[in-house]
């Protein structure tokens, strides 16, 4: 039994059949059934956990239909229109869902009908029923009210003035009804009778393409998905072919006989369609994953679906049949390492106007990355000034603060420093360059970060550092801090 | 005949085989056989090589000596060229080491010098840089802009991949050093771990030679210890020169940079310190010789009017550099402008 609070009281969710046999009812105090039945087992409602299970279960039924949304708290719809030839028809289809559920431990009620509505309300009233066409009214006229998915306020008016059934509110005249009640019930009227259509709308965007792979007996091993993948990627080059398109995300689906489904995805830097390169990309995410994917008794069903495509552009081959192409190399190169370390394993600097050293250069993922432009074009153009300033070829990522001791004059470069413990004493300096913060970013509240003051250093031993003193002596109460920011070659 | 036709093949099976070994290129080394005239200016490039040696004896010693020219990276400076017995191996995992984190900027600083080398010869190849996050965050991340101005190298040449650990920074480097399609892959690391012994470096120096692009291997504060590299270099910051400038050069300014490099390992032993300046705007090295920096001496030009010229005050040695690359050390003395006042001749 499941108790959950509601209203500052303990009641009743849920309960098992053999509570029901000791005449609990839901909604029940619990305080007033352990009166009555001083054993019961009481355990708090989990209503994410709930959730959780049937997402779970919605990924699952993902195997009939891609078109799976989630009803309420406890229910799914699953729009098998065009899936049921596929599983032997509508009864063929049915029967299978409702025994695998139940071999899975789970008591469902299912319904099929052709509208939403009806089917709700076959599920939810009738059990276990398949709804022609056009015999929605002859199935909600004996139902009560609630199979009408209305809301409770509306149900208790329309049963005060003697509407008990659905049929009755069927063959009641529409005008005064809509007046008396609201649009809303003749809505949902209309919607389980098939006037109007009801979209169901899928929790998952529906991929665009993919392939699935029915297995009798269940697979365990990575080798064996990647063969299967393989297969897949193959059925899956012609349809992209056709469509003159390349897969820019894939997604793997494993569905485990226990209900479990297992999701892996991977994302291309161009439009992809050659299977050994997809199963290559497959092989290192399963590399990567094989910690966190457990096999258990086996995948009976693989699906390979592209979830984005974009359009994929042919390529002349030269004569020796090798077409030269070292920045598709280099993008599956990347793929790969991504599919293995996550998206930011490579990086590419790009190059953002901004005078401040640290926001000068941005590193975005690859895939991110504007596409280089080839050949590299040439700068024949002189730089604007004629001695650009030198800029270190390391920049630590937050300057670390070093420990000036003094300085030969108060603007002037440090003699010696103390940086990550070690004393260095300074052998020449050039300097200073002065940097001042972006103003047009500072924030009217915040303090305005102060100045910098940058300075070439060379050491004794001729290692040559990128001091910067932040802010000026005598500005404030504060003394300026030295940070160090970079290294030069 | 037939037989000794037969002995010769076998010997040219075994030699490609050590040559595959020894990391040169097979179809040069049988060219030379058939014709030795053409080996003939190889035995006499190859440095302290006895001239009575038949040319296939050397062949087989020097195996990187007679490779083809396109197999080595010319660092243009003759004398570390030659100790390196033509220059870096272009296909190949080379070592450059530095002996304290500190050092990362003279190290990273070397390894790009020498990828702007081979960016000459690549011009439209991307650059890998794979660094352990570890390296990344004591000796600093990569700034793109520094590296264009400095080397010349785009950022949309640029590439780098941050890996959180080791295992999966080899992975990536192993991965790249296969591809033909990078100019050169720098892998970074700090210190001496266990991962990357023999074996991982073998793996590692293998694939570059298939592919035919170099690793460079940097290690940051690392010890030697023995790897399948064939050069292990050292690198070190040198003082660098004053700025030039038209009235000589600017006292108390910090020039180009400047590197200390000795070879602690190479096929051919021979031992050498270099001091490297590394030209930011031709991307050439320049040797500085020490003796000349520390003692300059003035050079009077030669008087042309004498039949016998008084004899120049300090060594001659200072003097036929004039010409070379090297000319840019020389040290400064008042320069007269050709216009203002012709030399007269004779």
């Amino acid at each position: 039994m499941i108790s959950h609070r509601d209203r500052n009281a303990q009641r009743i969710s849920a309960l098992d059949e053999r509570a029901e046999a000791l005449r609990l009812k839901r909604g029940m105090g619990i305080a007033d059934a352990r009166a009555m039945h001083p054993s019961i087992d009481i355990v708090e409602a989990d209503p994410e956990a709930d959730r959780r299970l049937l997402e779970g279960l919605a990924d699952w039924c993902d195997r009939y239909t891609p078109l799976v949304a989630i009803d309420g708290t406890d229910g799914l719809f699953l729009d098998v229109t065009g899936c049921t030839h596929l599983f032997g028809g509508e009864r063929a289809m049915l029967d299978e869902i409702l025994s695998r559920f139940f071999h899975q431990g789970f008591d469902v009620r299912a319904g099929l009908a052709a509208t939403p509505g009806a089917a709700w309300a076959a599920a939810r009233f009738c059990g276990d029923r398949i709804v022609a066409g056009g015999e929605e009214e002859a199935l909600l006229a004996p139902l009560p009210l609630a199979a009408l998915r209305i809301a409770p306020e509306i149900r208790t008016s329309l049963e005060s003035v003697g509407l008990r059934t659905a049929g009755a509110v069927m063959a009641a005249p529409r005008a005064p009804l809509a007046r008396r009640f609201g649009a809303s019930l003749l809505l949902r009227l209309d919607q389980a009778l098939g006037r109007l259509d009801e979209a169901v709308s899928p929790r998952l965007p529906v991929a665009p393409l993919s392939v699935e792979r029915h297995l009798s007996e269940p697979i365990m091993l990575t080798a064996d998905i990647e063969r299967l993948v393989s297969l897949l990627a193959k059925t899956l080059k012609s349809d992209l072919e056709r469509r003159g398109e390349g897969a820019r995300m894939l997604a793997l689906l494993l569905f485990r006989v226990d209900g479990a489904v297992s999701r892996i995805a991977v994302g291309t830097s161009r439009p992809l369609r050659e299977p050994v390169l997809i199963q290559k990309l497959f092989h290192e995410r399963l590399a990567a994953l094989e910690q966190d994917i457990d096999a258990g008794y086996g995948f009976d069903l693989v699906r390979l679906s592209v979830l984005s495509a974009a359009t994929f552009d042919m390529q002349q081959a030269d004569l020796a049949g090798e077409a030269e192409d070292n920045d598709a190399d280099i993008a599956l190169f990347a793929d790969r390492i991504r599919a293995r370390l996550g998206e930011a394993a490579v990086l590419r600097p790009v190059a953002v106007e901004s005078h401040l050293p640290e926001r000068a250069v941005a590193t975005v993922p690859f895939s991110e990355a504007p596409q280089r432009r080839a050949p590299p074009r040439q700068r024949n153009n002189p730089p604007a000034t004629v001695f650009p300033p030198e800029r270190p070829i390391r920049l630590f990522r937050s300057p670390e603060p070093i420990e000036v001791p003094a300085t030969e004059m108060p603007e002037g470069p440090p003699m010696n420093f103390r940086w990550r413990r070690a004393l260095y004493r300074v052998a020449r300096a050039e300097g200073p360059e002065r940097i001042a913060p972006e103003w047009w970013r500072h924030q009217p509240g915040e303090e305005e970060a102060p100045t910098r003051d940058y300075f070439r250093i060379e050491d004794s031993d001729g290692r040559r550092y990128w001091l910067y003193r932040q802010g000026l002596y005598g500005a404030s109460e504060v003394p300026p801090r030295w940070f160090m920011h970079g290294v030069f070659a | 005949m037939a037989m000794t036709a037969v002995a010769r093949e076998t010997v040219f099976a075994l030699r490609r085989q050590i040559a595959k070994i020894e990391g040169t290129l097979p179809e040069r080394l049988a060219a030379p056989a058939g014709a030795q005239s053409g080996a003939r200016p190889d035995v006499d490039a190859g440095p302290g090589i006895a001239p009575e040696l038949t040319p296939e004896i050397i062949i087989l010693r020097r195996g990187l000596a007679v490779a083809s020219p396109d197999a080595f990276l010319r660092t243009g400076i003759e004398r570390l060229d030659t100790a390196l017995s033509g220059g870096l191996p272009k296909a190949a995992l080379s070592e450059i080491h530095g002996a304290e984190t500190r050092d990362a900027g003279a190290v990273a600083g070397f390894a790009l010098s020498l990828t702007s080398l081979i960016l000459k010869q690549e011009p439209h190849l991307p650059v890998l840089w794979i660094g352990t996050s570890e390296i990344f965050r004591e000796a600093g991340f990569p700034y793109a802009r520094g590296l264009h101005g400095l080397f010349g190298i785009e950022p949309e040449q640029l590439l780098f991949s941050e890996a959180p650990k080791l295992v999966d920074a080899l992975w990536i480097a192993e991965e790249a050093a296969r591809m033909t399609a990078l100019a050169a892959v720098i892998l970074e690391i700090r210190g001496n771990p266990q991962r990357l012994d023999l074996t991982a470096t073998r793996r590692l120096h293998a694939r570059a030679q298939n592919a035919g692009r170099p690793v460079l291997l940097l290690r940051q504060a690392g010890e030697a210890e023995p790897t399948a590299a064939p050069v292990r270099l050292i690198v070190s910051a040198a003082p660098a020169a004053s700025r030039d400038t038209i009235a000589g050069p600017l006292a108390g300014s910090i020039g180009r940079p400047a590197f200390t490099v000795s070879i602690g390992k190479s096929r051919t032993a021979l031992p050498g310190q270099f001091t490297l300046e590394w030209n930011p705007d031709e991307h050439t090295f320049e040797e500085r010789r020490q003796e000349r920096a520390t003692n300059p001496v003035a050079v009077v030009p030669a008087s042309g009017r004498r039949t016998h010229p008084a004899p120049a005050s300090g060594a001659v040695l200072a003097f036929p550099a004039v010409g070379s690359p090297a000319a840019g050390d020389q040290p400064s003395r008042p320069q007269r402008p050709a216009h203002i006042s012709p030399r007269r001749a004779g």
